[in-house]
């Protein structure tokens, strides 16, 4: 919605629609300066936490995977993790494998989903997804074809495509048959190849003249892209989960009922694709680096609006390691190892496909928590949007009301927020005097 | 020739055990699915587009959420879509069926998107069950708790009844 005169300009979207959750977005300009961006997020507080309070400790990665409905493998490992560490065990390297392997499969469904049906259209000149079929029907098939295969992934690890119920703390319930898990070999080399083509497709699009300054922070693990293990990485040094848990502190904002986490309590920074591919391109298998390169995408990228070609060379990394698994599959002797539960803390950070997922939990003797914290990727990058948004609207102060509330809005999906994860809409406000 | 084949129906449930009577819809579609084995369960969903690639060549779809319409809590209510002619239903108004929901595209939207693009179900078919609360915390309350059996018998009507059908 658009309202305002000359001197006065506001400029209101109710609802800023694919984006997972509620909230609203208002921007303040005086004399063409903005002084005020604040993404407000309306729905009741994190209470899951507290709802996990008094369970036992193997239920953690099931009931916050039911909780956030849209990266439920990223929950549960996160919270497999954080047990494990409080209780002082490590899985061995089949159970560790089937895990990154489950996670490919939520990367490659995410990333598939947001990219054809929540980015692309924006760059496309569409409304949103069913326009987009309409005019490419072939190129959105490619898309759901995609995501079918990471479900495939999912429910071929993982006992179901949407919800997972395979996993446990220590592993898995029961190991997929060698049979099941090479029969994905055929349909992930597909899914790679389109996966290819679709960083061919996003690459052709026109990206605004956008840079932001970023602070990164991701997993870093020495030998491979890291998703699922690793330590904190930030200004090139490495930190455990327990630390980055110390420094990045959450604060509650009134406008908000989500939490913004800054390091130290003052300064923000951003997870997720654009983080990992700065801090971790190096890393990517030849095909990505390959696929990038010929994008003309070299890290970092600090152009927000590329982020689906980030994604998108995401993409192809997660169907070419899902394979690389795949082939090299052993069954787990055991689909579990045994874990006993001790009165300490456990914390654990995976990469969620829109960035890093902390889980914090104090547990007793009993395997009772007493205590726990989940740190979800968009309370991280909640800042770091609002400073892209400011840096947007400076820009395009010259838009017509309709154009500039399409960009802010299409800044606000660069990073593929959560909002349902971190608290729930977004409308939009554009005061200019 | 007679068709042999038995069609293929898909039961979604939709919502969160975890938000009280939001889980109605997966414990019902659950049940359902377990009454006729033939039928394939799809969920807990809570994003209309995790239906597509699932659906595809399916006869009938039956979705199953909680709804809070005003109704009586407990109410039950079956809306068939008609997937031919898609039409601006009052559906499309409701938030989580529209255009525009908490989750990008709504059930009537990911319908539309499916049709353009050859994998739309040939029926859909959504059960509603009028709920009470949403907040966190788990549990059905007493009156959806009480509406679960007819519901579960009304899902398992329309399944036996496509695949005598087909």
């Amino acid at each position: 919605m658009t309202h305002g005169a000359r001197s006065s300009r506001t400029i209101s979207a109710e609802g800023i629609s694919r984006v997972e959750g509620e909230g609203s977005l208002r921007v303040r300009v005086q004399d063409g300066r903005v002084v005020d961006v604040a993404l407000d997020i309306f729905e009741p507080p994190r209470y899951f936490e507290a709802l996990l309070v008094g369970r036992h400790f193997t239920e953690a990665p099931d009931i916050t995977a039911r909780i956030c409905g849209i990266c439920p493998v990223a929950y549960q490992m996160s919270a497999c993790l954080a047990m494990e560490d409080a209780c002082g065990v490590v899985v061995d390297e089949r159970i560790e494998a089937l895990r990154r392997l489950l996670y490919c499969g939520e990367w490659i469904q995410s990333h598939a989903l947001h990219i054809y049906l929540l980015h692309a259209p924006d760059f496309l000149g569409c409304a949103d997804a069913v326009e987009l079929a309409d005019l490419d029907p072939i190129g959105v098939t490619r898309g759901l074809d995609i995501k079918r295969t990471g479900n495939l992934v999912m429910q071929t690890v993982g006992g179901r495509a949407v919800h997972p119920v395979n996993v446990r703390v220590g592993g898995f319930y029961r190991s997929p048959e060698l049979d099941s898990i090479r029969a994905l070999a055929e349909p992930l080399r597909r899914a790679r190849d389109a996966a290819l083509e679709t960083v061919e497709w996003v690459a052709g699009f026109e990206f605004p003249d956008v840079t932001s300054e970023y602070r990164f922070v991701a997993l870093d693990q020495s030998d491979r892209y890291a998703i699922d293990g690793g330590r904190p990485s930030l200004d090139g040094h490495t930190l455990s989960a327990a630390q980055f848990a110390e420094i990045a502190v959450e604060e509650h904002v009134e406008r908000s009922t989500a939490l913004h986490a800054k390091l130290d309590g003052r300064d923000r920074y951003l997870t997720g694709p654009l983080a990992r591919f700065a801090l971790n391109a190096s890393r990517l298998p030849e095909v990505a680096r390959d696929a990038a390169a010929a994008a003309g995408l070299y890290a970092p990228c600090v152009n927000p609006f590329r982020s689906i070609v980030v994604r998108a060379v995401e993409l192809v990394f997660a169907c070419d390691e899902a394979l690389r698994l795949v082939e090299r599959y052993e069954p787990p002797v055991q689909p579990a190892i045994e874990v006993v539960a001790r009165a300490a803390t456990g914390t654990a950070t995976t990469e969620a496909p829109r960035g890093l997922l902390l889980h914090q939990y104090d547990i007793d003797d009993d395997g009772i928590i007493r205590r726990a914290r989940i740190m979800p990727p968009t309370s991280q990058n909640q800042l770091s949007i609002e400073d892209d948004l400011r840096r947007v609207v400076e820009n395009g102060l010259s838009l017509d009301d309709e154009e500039l509330q399409w960009r802010c809005e299409q800044a606000v999906r660069n990073h593929d927020p959560c909002i349902s994860c971190a608290a729930h809409f977004l409308d939009l406000t554009v005061e200019t005097s | 020739m007679i068709d042999t084949r038995t069609a293929k129906v898909v039961v979604a449930g939709f919502g969160s055990e975890y938000r009280h009577d939001d889980g109605v819809g997966t414990l019902v579609a659950e049940r359902a699915v377990a009454q006729v084995s033939t039928s394939h369960f799809v969920g807990s969903l809570s994003d209309p587009l995790d239906l597509l690639g699932e659906w595809n060549g399916a006869d009938l779809v039956i979705v199953v959420d909680a709804i809070h319409s005003g109704a009586p809590v407990g109410t039950l209510q079956t809306i068939e879509i008609d997937v031919e002619n898609l039409s601006c239903t009052a559906l499309d108004a409701e938030s989580g069926a529209g255009e525009s929901s908490t989750h990008g595209l709504g059930l009537v939207a990911v319908l539309r998107l499916a049709r353009a693009i050859n994998q739309a179900p040939r029926r859909l078919v959504i059960i509603g069950i009028e709920g009470e609360r949403f907040d966190l915390g788990e549990g059905l309350s007493a009156s959806v708790e009480a509406a679960v059996p007819e519901a579960v018998a009304r899902v398992v009507e329309f399944i036996k009844e496509a695949q005598s059908c087909a």
